[in-house]
């Protein structure tokens, strides 16, 4: 796959949060100067306080994806379209109704964390 | 529809143009046709109506056509040029044709391929597939064009959508296959799970393809371990190589069924928020519960409240530089902090405003406090939010005295978060208790995810209302008969006797004793159980030896003691005992005398004539060293058991003069026995029952084997809803007699319930009473008891006219009472008493149907006058107290209270337990526990 790469997570501790919507992880601070690689359209980036609300601390997990489009794991956890990356497997909470209209609006799909 | 003057089209035009309806998809088809063309007009008049007509978009299209052709009709010949630069293959098929009519049609064909021509061209591919069956079956090409057609219309649309579309189906699709790379797990140093896995991927960055791996996990909840995906093994090792964290020696391989689980993570719901309880998992408050005040999610920090377990004196101790001597896992006890106390002991309280809030806390030492609670921030990982169930106990002692209700209530709503899936079931009573809808009552129609469609109980309103779980909380009445199916009441089951908000205070069927549950946790049941009854050797309700040598009953099994009522006959005394004071269980049966020599033994019904409890009475259930213990289960302190010395009291019906009777009434064998003289004597008939009351079903004071000859109704298996009388009891079965059906069926004893209401008068009741009659099985023939005419019981029973009336639905369970137990209101003589005004009875006068009446007026003589019919408009009789029978109030029937301090007082009927009716009165909205014999329906006016 051409794309290029995600942010790698600087720390792997506390810091660590990753996107509701395509499960990314990097630490609070990427997410703040750079956003998310798979979903710009959050911008969280330019809006700092975007970056609680599409984000979670509260994830299980962490899968490198190398090659998202070969890979099975990726394909299995859906994550198989996005950049290669650091994912996590899953998210506790779901993105907040005005930001999964954001993605309705921006025809991107959006899928809740499936509660057990 | 155009005409032109030719004859030999107008035959072919109808035809034609439908035709073209089916044309424009099927160019090429015709293409094709046209070299058979022996064979096209049959087809196209064959098939080709129901596409048109079907089809509704081509209809419309079928109109433009209709113009088209016409237009092009008329100037059929000129347009041909342009005809040919259209559609190649329809000038093919011109040429075919040699008919000239058929080439001006296809002028028109033309005209339409020209609106066709946007169509996709993916009919390309379809072409292949059609060609065989056009020869072939000609309706069924005809089907499946148009169903490819319809695919092709919404394939393009739809594609993208499905792409993503996370269903179960999608899911499976993706299952791993031989061709995908295999997971391998390798060892990594522990706790380094996540920085390994992160590091392969800075190593895929800074290397490229040249690390042949695809992906790398680390699973939160395996230590020592990551998973690599990759396709081969020496991919894997190549990757690890360098990277210190990982050791790539012994490279495992996951099974490719096992592939999927080491990915299904199963996302964990921390909804940590505000008013969430919560558990300290370590330090001083480990285990305290606390509540969530403010969560910091990106410093992943939380504040709660709790309350503080803070020694004062050591901390001023501490602050005046004294030596602290510290006493190892010395906990403090946790208390409110009391500034003033604090201050007088020197402790420097600050008081500060906290700028966030504006809150104002007490800052003693670094902690800060408000309204007596210590507010902590500590890290999300050092508290637990699963499953976090306070108990009763700490909600109340959270709740500081001042604190409404409303406060408690808000955070009780925080614990249906731990509500576990399929909470809710149709037809469960529900209440809203948030938002606009707030005390809205209804009933569950539906389950959704998250929301609960309910039918509302207010009129006007939508038939049914979608609210969202948490904003629901189930919803009880008093006389719900409920059991608790979570929480530390867990299996306890008993009758609903207050509602407060969202908590219900529970009679336990077992221990009599209220017990607070949440509503949440409870669902309605008819199941009786006993819950926790036993520990070890010993249940509720033993006789036990304790270690000191003193015995007494259990009469509560708590969560790892017992409360037993000691045998100190001068006053109640209660000890918690563990279960190794106990030494063993008193078993032994023996027989004391009462103050009139009469022989006492287990079961007997004694009355207490001496001491602290004089007046009580009831069944004896243990004897030991001169002492009974007797259960009163009117008696509501001890779980109804008292202790007396024998010598105290007197045999319900004995004899002054001191009888003979001996152990004889333990006789295996009821028939050898000699009649005893005493009256409550047929309970002994079948000694066969359980020694112990342990269900709870039968307590009370009729004992277990009062139960023969009692008027049961089946509740389980195959005769359930059968009513009969019990015959005999063997074991836990009971031999009950079917009304109905004159046979007789043995039944599991926790399948019958004796609380029947019978309306029917028991004739052979009043012969338990009579001194000088042979106790004999009541009745061998199952009719017998319930024909007046029968000579049963009526000859020998001189005054059983009086007891009739009065004994509408406790006698047939009475018999062991003999009608003499002094808490039964059906005492001979005061039966003119009994019968009240506006009450209903049924009246039977000799060979004639019972019907149903309401007392206008009790006559002197005990009879009565009686307006007939239910609703009181038939005609006035004069009825014979013996003809009367009282009509025994069902469940929510008004009732009145026909003995006791409140005969005369209405009320309601709230729930009936055993014999034991629970009635709402009327007017102190008191619920009281009442003998259901005592309550008659009230006539409704």
């Amino acid at each position: 796959m051409g794309s290029a790469a995600a942010q790698i997570p600087t720390s792997f501790g506390h810091e660590l949060r990753a996107c509701l919507r395509c499960r990314l992880v990097k630490t609070y601070d990427q997410f703040r100067e750079s956003g998310c690689e798979n979903c710009p359209f959050f911008k969280m980036d330019e809006d700092n306080e975007r970056v609680v609300d599409c984000t979670t601390p509260n994830f299980t997990g962490i899968i490198s994806v190398m090659e998202p489009s070969r890979s099975w794991a990726a394909r299995w956890l859906r994550i198989g379209k996005f950049v290669p990356g650091c994912y996590t497997l899953a998210v506790s909470e779901a993105l907040p109704e005005d930001l999964q209209n954001l993605c309705e609006d921006e025809h991107v799909q959006y899928a809740p964390p499936k509660r057990v | 529809m155009p005409r032109r003057g030719d004859e030999d089209d107008d035959d072919l035009e109808p035809e034609e143009e439908e035709y073209q309806a089916y044309d424009e998809d099927e160019e090429e088809e015709e293409e094709e046709e046209d070299r058979g063309v022996s064979s096209r007009k049959r087809r196209r008049s064959e098939f080709i109506d129901d596409v048109a007509e079907e089809d509704d978009e081509e209809e419309d299209e079928d109109d433009d056509d209709d113009y088209g052709g016409g237009g092009g009709g008329g100037g059929g010949r000129r347009p041909r040029p342009k005809r040919r630069s259209g559609s190649e293959f329809f000038d093919l098929e011109a040429q075919v044709d040699t008919d000239d009519e058929e080439e001006e049609e296809d002028g028109e064909d033309d005209f339409i391929v020209d609106g066709g021509a946007e169509l996709p061209d993916e009919d390309d591919g379809r072409r292949i597939q059609r060609r065989p069956l056009l020869s072939r079956e000609d309706e069924q090409e005809d089907v499946e064009a148009l169903e490819r057609r319809i695919q092709a219309r919404y394939a393009r649309s739809s594609h993208t959508e499905y792409d993503e579309e996370t269903t179960d189906v999608e899911q499976q699709a993706h299952l791993p296959s031989v061709r995908d790379p295999k997971l391998w797990m390798v060892k990594c140093a522990i706790g380094r799970e996540r920085e390994a896995v992160i590091c392969l991927m800075q190593k895929y960055i800074d290397k490229g393809t040249e690390l042949q791996i695809t992906s790398a996990v680390a699973l939160d909840h395996l230590k020592n371990y990551i998973y690599i995906e990759a396709y081969k093994e020496a991919h894997v090792k190549e990757a690890c190589k360098g990277l210190r964290n990982i050791f790539s020696q012994k490279v495992m391989l996951v099974p490719i069924k096992e592939m999927t689980d080491v990915l299904s993570v199963e996302s964990k719901a921390i909804d940590l928020s505000r008013d969430t309880w919560v558990r300290m998992k370590i330090g001083t408050y480990k285990g305290d519960l606390a509540k969530v005040v403010d969560v910091d999610n990106v410093r992943q920090r939380v504040t709660v409240k709790l309350i503080p377990r803070i020694d004062l004196q050591a901390l001023a101790n501490k602050m005046e530089g004294r030596e602290v001597v510290k006493k190892k896992a010395f906990v403090p006890p946790p208390r409110f902090m009391n500034i003033d106390e604090a201050r007088e002991l020197n402790i420097r309280v600050e008081r500060r405003r906290d700028p966030m809030t504006g809150d104002y806390f007490e800052n003693i030492s670094g902690m800060l406090f408000k309204d007596g609670f210590l507010y902590k921030t500590v890290s999300i990982k050092s508290i637990s939010s699963q499953n976090i169930k306070p108990t009763f106990d700490e909600l109340e002692k959270f709740r500081k005295p001042g604190e409404n209700g409303d406060g408690d209530m808000a955070s009780l709503s925080t614990l249906f978060a731990n509500r576990k899936k399929g909470h809710f079931m149709k037809g469960d009573a529900v209440i809203v208790i948030k938002g606009d809808l707030k005390n809205l009552k209804g009933w569950v129609e539906k389950v959704e995810e998250e929301n609960v469609h309910i039918r509302p109980e207010m009129k006007g309103l939508p038939k049914t209302l979608a609210v969202n779980e948490k904003e629901l909380c189930k919803y009880f009445e008093p006389g719900n008969h409920v059991k608790v199916v979570s929480g530390t009441q867990e299996g306890a089951t008993g009758m609903v006797v207050k509602v407060e908000q969202h908590v219900l205070i529970i009679l336990s069927d077992t221990t009599k004793e209220h017990i607070r549950v949440f509503a949440d946790d409870v669902v309605e049941s008819s199941e009786v159980t006993s819950g926790v009854t036993r520990i070890g050797d010993y249940e509720l309700h033993d006789l036990v030896l304790l270690d000191n040598m003193s015995f007494g009953v259990i009469i509560r099994v708590e969560s790892e003691a017992f409360q037993v009522l000691k045998g100190v006959p001068d006053r109640p005394e209660v000890a918690l005992v563990k279960l190794r004071e106990i030494k063993c269980k008193i078993e032994k049966k023996i027989n004391v005398q009462d103050r009139h020599k009469n022989t006492v033994s287990v079961k007997d019904i004694v009355r207490i004539i001496e001491g602290p409890c004089k007046g009580k009475q009831g069944p004896v259930e243990h004897i030991h060293r001169g002492v009974l213990f007797i259960y009163d289960r009117h008696h509501l302190e001890h779980a109804g058991f008292i202790c007396a010395k024998a010598h105290c009291c007197i045999i319900v019906g004995g004899s002054r003069t001191g009888g003979n009777r001996n152990g004889d009434s333990y006789s295996r064998f009821p028939s050898l026995r000699t009649p005893p003289r005493i009256p409550e004597s047929p309970r002994r008939f079948s000694r066969g029952g359980p020694p112990l009351d342990s269900g709870g079903r039968h307590r009370g004071g009729r004992g277990h084997d009062g139960l023969v000859g009692t008027t049961v109704k089946v509740r389980q298996g195959p005769y359930k809803g059968y009513r009969g009388r019990v015959v005999e009891i063997k074991g836990g079965s009971v031999r009950v007699e079917l009304e109905s059906q004159m046979k007789v069926v043995t039944v599991d004893r926790n399948f019958i319930s004796d609380n029947v209401v019978v309306s029917t008068p028991y004739r052979d009741a009043p012969r338990y009473g009579m001194g000088s009659e042979t106790p004999m099985h009541p009745s061998r023939t199952p009719l017998h008891p319930y024909l007046p005419s029968t000579p049963g019981g009526q000859p020998l029973t001189p005054n059983s006219a009086s007891y009739l009336p009065g004994t509408p639905g406790g006698q047939p369970m009475t018999p062991g009472t003999g009608g003499l137990d002094a808490m039964s209101p059906v005492i001979g003589g005061d039966n003119e008493l009994f019968l009240m005004p506006d009450i209903l009875v049924s009246v039977r006068r000799s060979g004639d149907e019972s019907v149903v009446g309401i007392v206008q007026e009790v006559l002197v003589d005990g009879s009565c006058r009686v307006v007939l019919g239910s609703s009181g408009n038939g005609e006035t009789v004069t009825a014979l107290a013996d003809e009367m029978v009282v009509v025994a109030p069902r469940k929510n029937d008004k009732i009145k209270i026909m003995a006791g301090l409140l005969r005369g007082s209405t009320g309601k009927l709230i729930g009936v337990d055993g014999s034991d009716g629970i009635v709402k009165v009327d007017d102190t909205l008191d619920v009281k526990i009442l003998d259901l014999v005592s309550l008659a329906k009230l006539a409704q006016p």
